[in-house]
């Protein structure tokens, strides 16, 4: 039986494949039927928004910090309410992440101020003591690619129907509609005003002046982002 | 029948199935001992024992293709 | 040339031999530089502040995760295979051109492959996805080598002169097959170059950047199935394959039951792609797979260890060997750390022990028993042995192979049982309340009690890391060792005091 495939190389081939993709079809399609419904809330991310995960993503902040609250009341005590799988139905890619070297950031929104953020990425250790958190100055100074964040947006929006201009349900029973630029230049405005309000809470002068005229430090988007995270 | 249900069974059914697949075979391999062109299966280890270009395969794909010592001289 | 006799070609295998020690170096050095990070935070700017950008853990992490894992180990694959394969199927590269140029093909497209790699995430592009950070264009380029591969397996296969396939020949078979699907799936993106604003603009943004086909908990689902089996089909597969091979042609011994690797094959087959859902325990994917992961990892015992203890009963009364032979040595270990570490993993992915372990780093330390002392000491294996049939010279110092020995194996030790306990202190103290149901510890706490296990596994990395420079030099002075007179060596690999 097994042992005639071993001569047969093409069938043998075959029948390895057919083992191992076996598991996948169990386990992955059925779960892809139901496709992962956001719960009420769940609002997509804006321009900057997404320009601050991509920061995130580039720093690899997912290899130290998880986004995921598990079901226990240490975690829940510590981080808040678990996390619930609707509330990751505009998150692509995940960043659940798989180490903890730093706590956990999947609401971090909730007890973290702008100006918190702002301090604490310049000189973590000054912040909190005993942290081994690196310090990231040069996002003070490297521009934000707004340009690649409004195409992800864009793509989002035509290829997987996420709801941009269309109003979503929020917590207390009414809606709020999440604006995306109609072109580059539209979704640089949109960016730029929402990137005001950050900046207004924060103290750094080269980044105000940045913003005054009209260039988004990295900063900003990721705090834009990390106060999204609810 | 929704996608659940079939892959319940199938998951079910395609166990069943290698569960009593696998411990036949095993009945199988050990009470024969050799495979069905006679050669001990144990004897297939010599594939990594003996495999020098001039070394006689275990189970030739060929006659003729088989290198001897002879042909290596030539 | 019409009167030379026929001889294996491993002009291709020294290639890919050169390619695993030298990502090999570079891999492990990043490794032990980021693992005193964390000690020493004040070394993410040992090298300037102007440039700490690419010297922080963050960006250095993915370069050291995949630099070991798709530089150096699958550098090693192919080292292998390209010894391997036509030795068990008794046919030459040399009697094909079309192979040969195909073998050299992917070898260089590997490396034009590695090059984009390591650019692309120094510059922080990645798709954030562990093992499979790379954007398109890589991934279409990876997928190009993939297939090179199998056109060279299956070429070769096509023209041999054994009509039965060797076992290590099915696990190269699965390690093609398994990469190659999982890779596929995990990868489905599309590029954000596609996007059109509604008034018509194209072209914005970084032409390379790109949007997961999956999104939250389906992404997670899939990058996990991906995750868990690539390191199935990387790390373990393949390198049964090479210990099937080696260890039996080193020591001289037929292989303890070619029935019982017929059957561990088919197992470990079936089973191993169930497992993933044990990196996904206590998240927001549905229950079932999470139990089906922990009980499907807990079976994944058995075949493992049909393998391991094959491997294992293949020295039945050659014992001495062991002793004797510090290239044996590695093979053994080798494979008492597969054992080591193919239970171990099954009992981190029981629910209970997965809500302490989890997260922490007793997870870094079960795959670095796995990665230093399975795939580390098998590859090293592979090398010795191939190095004296390869360059045709006697391996230039047993005493110095077995100092390697002892050091890497110290250093593996120290390695994990510091991630154990720093792992097991973690897990604890965070779940820790007081007498009045309040959270013990800060996470500040849990923090600096780390230190000293993170600075023990600094010191565990360098002494592996010393161990390696010792082998690459080994290997470099065996290409300049004395030739041995025989064409062809039987089993036990000459070495030189």
């Amino acid at each position: 039986m097994f042992h005639w495939l071993e001569k047969h190389p093409f069938f043998f081939a075959v029948g390895v494949f057919v083992v191992i993709a076996y598991a996948g079809l169990i386990e992955i399609v059925p779960n892809f039927a139901q496709a992962s419904r956001p719960v009420i809330g769940t609002k997509p991310y804006t321009t900057l928004q997404l320009a601050g995960r991509d920061v995130y993503i580039k720093n690899s902040c997912n290899s130290c910090h998880s986004q995921l609250i598990r079901p226990f009341k240490a975690e829940t005590d510590r981080y808040g309410h678990y996390s619930l799988s609707g509330e990751y139905a505009y998150d692509r890619p995940f960043l659940w992440g798989s180490e903890r070297t730093g706590p956990d950031l999947h609401r971090v929104g909730n007890y973290r101020t702008t100006q918190w953020h702002e301090n604490h990425m310049m000189d973590p250790a000054k912040i909190v003591e005993g942290s081994i958190m690196p310090a990231y100055p040069w996002l003070f100074k490297n521009k934000v690619d707004l340009d690649t964040a409004y195409a992800e947006q864009l793509t989002d929006w035509e290829f997987f129907g996420v709801p941009y201009n269309k109003p979503v349900p929020t917590k207390d029973g009414g809606t709020i509609t999440v604006k995306m630029g109609k072109s580059v230049a539209e979704s640089h405005a949109l960016a730029l005003a929402e990137a005001k309000k950050v900046v207004a809470n924060m103290h750094n002068q080269d980044v105000k002046d940045a913003v005054a005229r009209g260039e988004i430090p990295e900063i900003v988007a990721l705090i834009a982002y990390l106060n999204s995270l609810k | 029948m929704d996608i659940n249900t079939i892959t319940a069974y199938a998951y079910f059914f395609l166990t069943v199935f290698l569960v009593v697949g696998t411990y036949s075979y095993i009945y199988h391999l050990y009470k024969n001992r050799k495979d069905a062109t006679g050669v001990d299966y144990e004897h297939y280890s010599n594939m990594a024992l003996k495999d020098d270009i001039g070394d006689t395969p275990v189970k030739p794909i060929s006659e003729e293709k088989a290198p001897t010592k002879g042909d290596k001289e030539k | 040339m019409e009167n030379r006799p026929l001889e294996y070609d491993y002009t291709v295998a020294k290639m890919f031999m050169f390619t695993t020690i030298v990502l090999g170096i570079v891999g492990m050095s990043i490794g032990v530089f980021i693992a005193f990070e964390l000690a020493f935070p004040g070394l993410n700017t040992i090298f300037g502040k102007t440039i700490a950008e690419y010297t922080a853990f963050g960006r250095l992490r993915p370069l050291h995760t995949d630099s070991v894992a798709f530089g150096f180990t699958l550098s090693g694959i192919w080292a292998t295979w390209y010894y391997v394969g036509q030795r068990v199927l008794k046919v030459s590269m040399a009697e094909s051109k079309f192979l040969m140029f195909i073998g050299k093909l992917h070898f260089w497209l590997y490396i034009i492959g590695v090059a984009a790699v390591v650019v692309s995430l120094f510059m922080g592009i990645t798709t954030s996805k562990e093992y499979a950070e790379f954007e398109w264009p890589i991934d279409i380029a990876i997928v190009v080598v993939w297939v090179l591969w199998g056109v060279s397996v299956f070429g070769l296969i096509g023209i041999r002169r054994e009509k039965s396939l060797y076992i290590s020949i099915w696990y190269y078979i699965a390690t093609f097959l398994g990469v190659g699907m999982l890779y596929l799936f995990n990868n489905m993106e599309v590029p954000t170059i596609l996007a059109t604003s509604p008034i018509g603009e194209t072209d914005i943004g970084a032409w390379y950047h790109s949007v997961s086909m999956y999104a939250g908990t389906n992404d997670a689902l899939v990058q996990w199935w991906y995750g868990h089996n690539a390191v199935a089909f990387v790390f373990t597969v393949p390198i049964v394959a090479m210990i099937y091979y080696f260890l039996p042609k080193e020591s001289g011994q037929a292989i303890y039951s070619y029935k019982l690797s017929l059957l561990s094959f088919w197992g470990l087959m079936f089973v191993y792609l169930w497992a993933g859902g044990h990196h996904l325990l206590y998240s927001t994917v549905p229950d079932w797979v999470q139990t089906m992961g922990s009980i499907f990892s807990v079976i994944l015992i058995l075949p493992s260890w049909g393998s391991a203890i094959n491997m294992l009963l293949t020295m039945k009364g050659e014992w001495q060997q062991v002793a004797a032979s510090p290239l044996i040595k590695f093979m053994i270990l080798a494979s008492t750390f597969y054992m080591f570490s193919t239970l171990e993993g099954p009992i981190q992915a029981i629910k209970s022990v997965n809500a302490i372990a989890h997260f922490t780093n007793w997870i870094v330390g079960h795959v670095h028993d796995g990665t230093l002392g399975w795939v580390g000491f098998m590859i090293i294996a592979a090398l010795y042995h191939m190095a004296p049939r390869v360059f045709k010279r006697e391996l230039y110092s047993k005493g110095l192979m077995a100092a390697q020995f002892w050091i890497q194996t110290l250093g593996i030790v120290l390695y994990f049982t510091s991630m154990w306990i720093a792992g097991i202190t973690q897990g604890m103290m965070w779940r820790a309340h007081d007498e009045f149901g309040n959270l013990a510890y800060s996470f500040m706490d849990t923090v600096n009690v780390l230190h000293p296990y993170y600075a023990l596994r600094g010191v565990g990395g360098i002494l592996y890391l010393t161990g390696f420079l010792m082998f690459a030099y080994n290997i470099y002075k065996t290409m300049s060792a004395r030739p041995v007179e025989e064409s062809e060596l039987q089993n036990a690999s000459p070495m030189g005091a």
